[in-house]
């Protein structure tokens, strides 16, 4: 599977360090995201200051989270920018609201071809995270349809 | 005006200077900086409404969204050495003239060798969170998602902003520099065209191009000597989004819900009171949703309004006049500047063969 895989992996070029615990939580299929303890929320992506609190990285705190959310919106990509996607299209890129508040982007997995060029998704669809072991050293979460 | 004590710092915040920070970014260096300043300043996170960064390496709108500031103003301030002094300035400008109340000027360098040693480069999430999931290229994406947001929450439809596209076509026709000039298409063309990405179709989405914009700005006393009738500049406002799609409130809102009350508010006039607007259009869901954020068609409303009304020059309520950035093409950041550009000609009365009737008051966004 390594050798195959075209596509683009994650590239961690903001800051490594702080991003890593997310990257440990999937690659054992967990979800781990960080709460603001000062503002009492979730966010993501990964920072090193809480968003619109600017709480400072000692009160942002790593936490395992249900993995469970809801369709917010989503295109379906006809032209991917990267090319290495384009034998994959048309599939779909959604904004997941997940239920601790936060939202996430990612693939919607196990949706035919023809479920996707229909328009079938619908906004408040319920999903949860599954985990693709997309080469040895990374795993990326994707999201598949659940019906609560 | 000049400043002569009209602009004050009231707060300060230092990091210690060391050789490297390691684990540090500049995003984290600026954000810990900021923290120290806003506390400083016994002001809270949410009054600053203005940012200033040194523009080249920290881009101002990225530090915003990273700190997760809901700023109305931001700019960058690229001199070299001189950019937190010159940063200064600019806020005092800002503050001075109700861009601003309270803007936070934030320069760092990390000086981390696992990012590079120099903290060159100001990469943010998208190879890391958002390319293993193949996005559509630049800004589709997110527009896609917008779009299907807003076709979900106000019933608006494919067939209804197809106008927009069919419609700046139209306008551009006569328009000597646009790019499709000579090329008609109609609103079933671009119900033809192929998606991109759902749902936005080729026809709605801009093309990039080459190309320049520029005006002549001067004082009303001159303006009134010029051999050119003026355009004159009664308001503006500034504003961005307060976060990204991962955090901010509704996607499907833009930042012009916050720049046209102040440009309004500034001119004295209503959005009832215009006669046509040259808007922003990379997208046929951007300048929709922007039209309806600027007042100029209520919130929800915009499929219905270009369903009913004739937006092209020689209708009721011209938009894009010269084919907007969608037809006339879209020479990169000059772009949105073409918008100044058009709505001064057709003020001016030199707009040739789509010249306009009405044309005292217009509404412009870029």
């Amino acid at each position: 599977m390594t050798a195959e895989y075209k596509k683009a992996v994650p590239k961690p070029t903001l800051n490594p360090e702080i991003s890593a615990p997310f990257w440990a939580g999937t690659k054992k299929h967990e979800l781990w995201i960080q709460y603001d303890k000062r503002a009492n929320r979730f966010f993501y992506p990964p920072a090193e200051i809480g968003p619109g609190s600017l709480t400072p990285i000692e009160d942002l705190v790593w936490t395992k989270v249900s993995g469970k959310g809801r369709i917010h919106s989503y295109t379906s990509i006809y032209q991917p920018a990267m090319p290495a996607f384009a034998e994959e299209a048309p599939y779909v890129h959604a904004l997941i609201e997940l239920d601790e508040g936060t939202r996430m982007v990612g693939n919607i997995v196990d949706m035919t071809d023809d479920e996707v060029r229909n328009n079938t998704l619908e906004i408040n669809q319920r999903v949860e995270a599954v985990f693709v072991d997309i080469t040895p050293e990374w795993t990326i979460v994707k999201w598949r349809r659940i019906d609560d | 005006m000049s400043f002569r004590g009209e602009a004050a710092i009231i707060g300060i915040g230092e990091l210690p200077t060391q050789r490297t920070y390691l684990g540090k970014s500049m995003p984290g260096l600026l954000g810990d900086a900021a923290r120290l300043a806003i506390h400083d300043a016994h002001i809270n996170v949410g009054d600053v409404d203005g940012i200033i960064t040194e523009g080249g390496i920290t881009y101002p709108a990225f530090v915003a969204e990273y700190l997760g500031l809901s700023v109305r103003f931001a700019t960058g301030s690229s001199m070299m050495g001189a950019s937190g002094a010159t940063g200064v300035a600019l806020a005092s400008m800002a503050v001075m003239n109700g861009l601003a109340n309270y803007v936070l000027v934030v320069i760092a360098q990390d000086r981390n060798p696992a990012l590079g040693g120099g903290g060159e480069g100001f990469p943010g999430h998208a190879g890391e969170f958002d390319f293993p999931y193949g996005p559509a290229a630049g800004a589709n994406n997110g527009y896609g998602q917008i779009y299907q947001r807003h076709m979900e929450l106000y019933g608006t439809t494919q067939e209804q902003l197809a106008h927009v596209a069919a419609n700046q076509r139209f306008n551009a026709l006569e328009n000597p520099n646009a790019v499709f000039k000579g090329q008609p298409i109609t609103h079933q063309d671009v119900l033809d065209s192929r998606y991109v990405n759902y749902p936005l179709r080729l026809l709605e989405v801009v093309m990039p191009c080459g190309g320049a914009a520029a005006v002549i700005v001067t004082s009303a006393e001159r303006a009134a000597a010029s051999l050119n009738k003026p355009a004159y500049v009664l308001g503006g406002g500034t504003g961005l989004d307060d976060f990204g799609a991962l955090q901010k409130p509704e996607i499907t809102v833009s930042p012009v819900a916050r720049s046209a009350p102040i440009a309004l508010n500034m001119s004295g006039y209503s959005p009832r009171d215009m006669q046509f607007a040259q808007f922003y259009d990379c997208y046929t869901i951007l300048e929709s949703m922007c039209l309806e954020d600027a007042g100029l068609v209520p919130k929800g409303e915009i499929g219905p309004f270009f369903e009913s009304t004739d937006t092209t020059y020689k209708g009721e309520f011209p938009i894009n006049t010269d084919g907007g950035q969608l037809s006339a093409g879209q020479p990169g950041l000059a772009g949105g500047f073409r918008h100044v550009v058009e709505a001064a000609r057709q003020i001016m009365g030199r707009a040739g063969p789509r010249q306009i009737e009405r044309n005292d008051l217009g509404m412009v966004n870029g």
